[in-house]
């Protein structure tokens, strides 16, 4: 050692190598169990289909998701969806042949030069548009990480953009845990702004369809608040209580979707843009229990759902999941939803009636009951991954599907839908 | 190539955190007080919460744990146990071991050699128990030619350890531990705490009602040798041979090896105590200090960090 001269070499150096010792792992606070802590990829592909030839969709997903120690965690989810089939104008059956055109030409008397793609609808069958093709990506991130001891934030987006709809959302969250932290109430906050550009312009809403009224395109924004609280119950039950308000407001109409008009006997006579009011507001309130019984674990909840357009909506939700061995589970899977019509629901218009403010024959806010029955196969590979096979059928039955006028008496104006949907997916840690 | 990893298999496998016993002290601190490293332990903190104090002295016990099963050359199923087994091969060291691995040779080039992670083999002729037994030079020269950071093949991460060669992470180890213990403890904390492992500490604030209150024990049979030392901030650390000598012909040889020699540093401090911004640095200038006898002081003045040195 060099003695005979200032050293700040010395204290440079040591200063430099202890930095680069204690920086390197301390920086990263973590104890070893974190240093194993993988990326873990989640790859499933997913395949729905309804029946009578309408919608079917094949969708990869991607789930990454990390844990960077202390719980600090971050998820990403980037979802490729490819919908294709018909998808039902809103209009009814017929005794006679019905001609609609695609949105993409959007008029059934089409001006010179637009490009007009028609197709005609066989009489008693329900009017859906063929040419339905969309492809939509999206993708979610989301970081969670704990404030100080008893407190944790979570943050997270969500971007989603097809041809004629473009989605951005954030979301924030904050929980604290009290009572030994067997007590968690967390609160948070999302808001969502939407834009949408539909195919051959936005209608008028309520206007005639063959009059082909277009006004510029439109958005919406969604903004919504939840509190809940987690209670552990005893050593093997997690109970849950989560009540959330969402206020979305702005262009709600579905720009593609048309009520039919008909007369005394029940002929159609035309058909309206559907039209809906500028905000709706839906509250819920969902129970969530999960109970331990042994290796076998319940998961049952129930969620009310209240909403200002008259949807109300009542969802039971049950998944029992059994390990068969220490590498096969299954996980039954039964779900009951009913809800009621929105106050402006009509299967279709009477002509001798005013033309309402608010009118729509969107199966989707008629009423109707609903069930999904499936099952999820499960093989758990030790250190490497999983894999897992869920099968799932959905069946809507709606309440209001037939008329007393003549001309319609005999045909289901709203037959509901039965979808299949299959599911492969692969778990693997990198 | 092997992973020099601990038996069996597994270098994460360490050993539960030992029992924390919670103490109120006066100034409205709590002390979680622990045994790892052959020392007494304690995480001061300045807060009256016992249960936070509990869990988390838990962690820097643990952390302590960790540290000791992995480095201690003492213990057979450790990193440092493997290396030293491996014969003449080449191992892989994990991330962490190979930081310190650089850590130590930057120290050896610091030093100008006199920093050593190999020298420990020279124990093996010198029995500091006390007695007037100096080994043979035969013995000592024999010895030194397994002695020489420069003789060991490291390319991070691979290591080849001649045949016969050992090292250890003695100046290094505990220090890592309270600078490690603090930074995971801190992580889980928002009140000043003090990390003190057997004598070397390390705090990240002093707390509200002032500095912290230190007291070195420096044993020694003639003087009243406790340090008392207020510190607010940075690491700490004190070597000293009070206890690990031979004399001989009227010569006190201390425990400090020379491994250019292989024979005791002459005239090294009894204690040196150093403060530095981390307790790391702190212990390695004590070590340096020893390393440099006589020099000890003026080695340390001219690096311009405050310390105290007993002689």
């Amino acid at each position: 050692m060099q003695l005979k001269r200032p050293n700040p070499p010395l204290r440079l150096g040591l200063m430099a190598a202890s930095c680069a010792l204690l920086g390197s792992t301390s920086a990263k606070a973590q104890t070893a169990t974190d240093e194993k802590q993988p990326w873990q990829v989640d790859t499933a592909f997913l395949y729905y289909k309804e029946n009578a030839g309408r919608l079917q969709t094949i969708e990869p997903i991607v789930n990454l998701k990390k844990d960077f120690g202390d719980q600090r965690i971050l998820d990403g989810t980037f979802i490729l969806d490819a919908l294709t089939g018909g998808s039902p104008n809103g209009a009814i059956p017929s005794r006679k042949p019905q001609t609609f055109a695609s949105p993409s030409s959007a008029s059934i008397t089409p001006k010179a030069g637009a490009k007009t793609t028609l197709y005609t609808i066989a009489p008693g069958n329900l009017p859906q548009d063929p040419n339905f093709n969309e492809t939509r990506v999206a993708g979610d991130v989301g970081w969670s990480q704990p404030i100080g001891i008893d407190n944790s934030l979570s943050f997270g987006g969500h971007v989603s953009t097809e041809h004629d709809f473009t989605s951005a959302a954030v979301n924030a969250a904050v929980s604290h845990d009290f009572n030994s932290k067997n007590t968690t109430l967390s609160a948070g906050f999302n808001e969502e702004y939407d834009q949408i550009s539909p195919r051959g312009g936005t209608p008028v809403a309520a206007t005639d369809y063959t009059l082909l009224e277009r006004q510029a395109n439109k958005n919406k924004n969604v903004a919504g608040a939840l509190v809940g609280v987690t209670q552990v119950m005893s050593r093997n039950w997690l109970a849950q209580l989560n009540y959330s308000y969402d206020r979305s407001q702005g262009y709600l109409t579905d720009p593609y979707r048309i009520v039919s008009v008909v007369d005394g006997s029940g002929s159609v006579t035309g058909y309206r843009y559907e039209s809906r009011p500028g905000s709706r507001v839906r509250q819920s309130l969902y129970l969530s229990n999960k109970v331990a019984l042994g290796p076998t674990v319940l998961d049952v909840s129930y969620r009310r759902g209240k909403d200002n357009w008259g949807v109300n909506s009542d969802t039971v939700d049950t998944h029992l999941r059994f390990d068969l061995g220490h590498y096969v589970y299954l996980e039954p899977h039964l779900r009951w939803y009913r809800q009621s019509a929105a106050d402006f629901y009509h299967l279709y218009l009477n002509q001798a009636d005013p033309l309402p403010t608010y009118m729509s024959a969107d199966p989707r806010l008629a009423a109707f009951t609903a069930t999904t029955i499936g099952v999820k196969f499960g093989i758990k590979l030790s250190h490497i991954g999983g894999l897992s096979l869920r099968l799932e059928q959905y069946q809507q039955r709606p309440t209001d599907r037939s008329s007393p006028l003549t001309q319609l008496q005999g045909l289901d104006l709203n037959p509901g839908l039965k979808a299949a949907i299959v599911q492969i997916g692969w778990q693997q840690e990198y | 190539m092997q992973r020099a990893a601990a038996a069996p298999g597994d270098p994460q496998s360490y050993p539960a955190a030992p029992d924390v016993f919670i103490e109120q002290r006066d100034g409205g601190l709590v002390a979680a007080c622990f045994f790892a490293m052959a020392s007494p332990c304690e995480l001061l903190l300045d807060t009256g919460d016992l249960e936070q104090a509990q869990r988390i002295g838990l962690v820097a016990a643990g952390e302590a744990a960790r540290i000791e099963a992995k480095f201690s050359r003492y213990r057979s199923d450790s990193v440092v146990s493997a290396i030293n087994r491996s014969a003449g091969t080449t191992v892989e060291l994990d991330a962490e071991t190979a930081a310190l691995i650089d850590y130590a040779a930057r120290c050896y080039e610091l030093s100008s050699g006199l920093f050593d992670i190999t020298s420990g083999v020279l124990r093996r002729a010198w029995k500091f128990d006390g007695s007037d037994r100096v080994p043979a030079q035969s013995e000592i020269d024999a010895l030194l030619g397994l002695v020489g950071f420069d003789r060991i093949d490291w390319r991070a991460p691979h290591m080849t350890l001649a045949p016969g060669m050992e090292i250890d992470f003695g100046g290094i180890g505990k220090e890592y531990a309270v600078d490690r213990a603090l930074a995971l403890v801190e992580a889980q904390s928002d009140c000043a705490l003090l990390v003190n492992f057997g004598g070397d500490l390390r705090t990240n604030r002093p707390p509200a009602a002032g500095p912290w209150r230190v007291a070195i024990e420096r044993p020694d049979t003639d003087r009243e040798a406790r340090l008392l030392l207020d510190v607010t901030q940075g690491g700490l650390a004190t070597s000293g041979d009070t206890h690990r000598y031979l004399v001989r012909d009227g010569v006190r040889y201390g425990h400090i090896l020379d491994p250019r020699s292989g024979w005791p540093v002459r005239d090294a401090p009894r204690s040196v105590t150093v403060a530095a911004g981390s307790c790391t640095e702190a212990g390695m200038y004590c070590t340096f200090a020893m390393l440099n006898g006589a020099g000890a002081e003026e080695l340390l003045e001219r690096a311009g960090v405050p310390f105290w040195c007993l002689r």
